[in-house]
């Protein structure tokens, strides 16, 4: 009889799971209307990602895409409120239900998913260790390096992948900690090390502090990866969607040519793919508890992927970063979305 | 300075580029030479400076990741980008800042390089003679020629990958259909390729 009692007990608590579950399927969406803005947590300021100016303005990559969830919901990129967050504090905050979604450069790992319980709902920036040498001699891989000395940061795991990567390839060389990424850049001017490694988003950054930033290039070639996206709780599948699609959206918007500049002809267009991605054919964006034209409101306030890229990392930036592996699937990268149909 | 594996991962893509049978190339096929296709906005006798050979960053040469199914040593274009990408394997590719075709003269398909030249002369067609009298009817290749530095005469079209001497308009599209570099780029380009290359045209669909 105890047995039973306990089966029937296991099964009920089963059905609060899935009750609760279901409440909360709607739940995010729904206290993010009523609040009448977005909580994002960020980071507390790194170039290029999130960053706030003087008068509290926040910017960057990782910004944008909040931003973008806002335009989706609100049709008003302003209606966010940017929660900075440390390094430790980020996936607390997530979990406690401070924030709505985390977008803060976070690499997407099985530990961090399964452990923490959260679901990064995609990759909004593929990220990996990389190296900074000088431009001449001309090399196009680490691998054509030789009685190479490589400065890293102590502390992270820069240190092991590039001895497990300069060691695997018989690439003759000597690793150099140091303690900071003020002294990466000294090291370097000063000779005590002549390439650098550090994830590439990171090197970008070292190397505008150069002082002859174009005397070095970074190599295109990645030894780690680092899959950089937005984060959420995983008790809300709908939620979950509107993340996920967030990105996907801005992704399609610029693999079909729909831009800021090009709204009104994609507006106007006869094509399928182009109808159903901006709502004059069908309402797929109702499925997840949005309007018909919520990929517009995203393009409208943030613009496409290419164009959020280039604005806070890439060519219009100080970073200047490449799009490299964050190119479009069909112009030589891998950022792949799904379509919207 | 090399150790061994890097040498020989160089070699190969010295050898696939085609650097190696570039001296072969040697002399110019003996062929009819297409028609001069030509920008609206030559100025022949231009000589450029070197501050406007300064490429923004995004322009200039540089080894970028790049996945394709194409082999190393292919050609593609990306008009829409304005790169024109060498692959070198690997998930690499040599990128160039290019000039494409104005609006209605930009163009896709699969070409082969059919010819190479240093220093092309260029004639002006009739129709810039007839818009633009005083031009000259000849030429000879040179630093203020407008074909710039070296032509690869892209399959039987009127169509040229060539360098320029406005360097100012690469990133562009003010051309009517020519892909035009940076003397020094297209030098190098011209250096890396043999006649018989595949050139792969991109061009993004219109919404």
């Amino acid at each position: 009889m105890a047995h039973r009692f306990l089966r029937t007990l296991a099964l009920a608590s089963l059905g609060v799971v899935a009750q609760f579950g279901a409440a909360q399927a709607q739940a995010t969406l729904s206290a993010v209307k009523a609040r009448g803005s977005l909580i994002c947590g960020v980071s507390q300021g790194l170039a290029g990602f999130s960053q706030a100016d003087a008068t509290g303005k926040w910017s960057g990559f990782d910004v944008d895409f909040c931003r973008a969830i806002a335009a989706a919901i609100f049709d008003d990129p302003n209606k966010v409120t940017f929660k900075p967050l440390s390094a430790d504090a980020r996936f607390d905050a997530l979990k406690k239900g401070e924030i709505d979604v985390l977008s803060r450069n976070s690499t997407w790992t099985m530990g961090r998913e399964a452990a923490l319980g959260l679901k990064f709902a995609a990759v909004t920036y593929y990220d990996g260790q990389g190296f900074l040498v000088p431009r001449e001699p001309a090399v196009m891989s680490p691998l054509e390096l030789s009685d190479v000395k490589v400065c890293t940061q102590s502390g992270t795991t820069n240190k092991d992948n590039a001895k497990d990567f300069l060691g695997a390839n018989n690439v003759k060389h000597e690793i150099v900690e140091v303690g900071s990424p003020d002294d990466m850049v000294k090291a370097y001017q000063d000779g005590r090390c002549n390439a650098l490694t550090a994830d590439s988003s990171q090197l970008h950054a070292l190397q505008i502090r150069l002082a002859k930033p174009g005397a070095a290039v970074i190599l295109p070639d990645v030894i780690s990866k680092e899959p950089l996206g937005p984060a959420v709780r995983q008790d809300d599948p709908q939620w979950f969607e509107i993340v996920k699609w967030t990105h996907f959206a801005m992704l399609g918007a610029e693999e079909l040519g729909v831009s800021t500049k090009t709204l009104p002809a994609a507006l106007a267009s006869a094509k399928p793919d182009v109808k159903r991605l901006v709502g004059t054919e069908g309402a797929l964006g109702e499925t997840v508890g949005l309007t018909k034209d919520w990929a517009v409101r995203i393009v409208r306030a943030v613009g496409n992927y290419g164009e959020s890229f280039e604005r806070n990392v890439g060519t219009f930036s100080n970073l200047g970063i490449p799009r490299g592996m964050n190119q479009l699937w069909s112009r030589g990268g891998i950022q792949y979305a799904p379509p919207v149909r | 300075m090399k150790n061994s594996s890097g040498k020989s991962a160089l070699a190969a893509v010295l050898a696939s580029t085609g650097l190696l049978l570039a001296a072969l190339a040697g002399p110019a096929l003996a062929q009819a030479r297409p028609a001069e296709q030509l920008d609206v906005l030559d100025e022949p006798g231009r000589v450029p400076t070197a501050e406007e050979e300064q490429l923004p960053p995004q322009y200039q040469r540089q080894v970028v990741f790049f996945r394709t199914n194409e082999a190393p040593g292919t050609i593609v274009v990306d008009s829409s980008q304005r790169f024109m990408y060498l692959v070198a394997g690997n998930g690499r590719a040599i990128r160039y800042g290019i000039r494409v075709g104005r609006d209605g003269f930009r163009w896709s398909g699969l070409q082969k390089i059919t010819r190479k030249q240093e220093w092309p002369d260029w004639r002006p067609p009739p129709e810039m003679i007839e818009r633009q009298p005083y031009l000259p009817r000849f030429m000879a290749g040179g630093p203020g020629n407008p074909m710039g530095a070296r032509a690869m005469y892209l399959g039987a079209t009127v169509y040229r990958i060539h360098g320029t001497n406005q360097p100012q308009t690469i990133g562009s599209a003010v051309s009517s259909g020519c892909f035009g570099m940076l003397n020094s780029d297209v030098s190098d380009l011209y250096d890396r390729v043999n006649v018989g290359t595949k050139v792969v045209v991109y061009q993004t669909a219109p919404l």
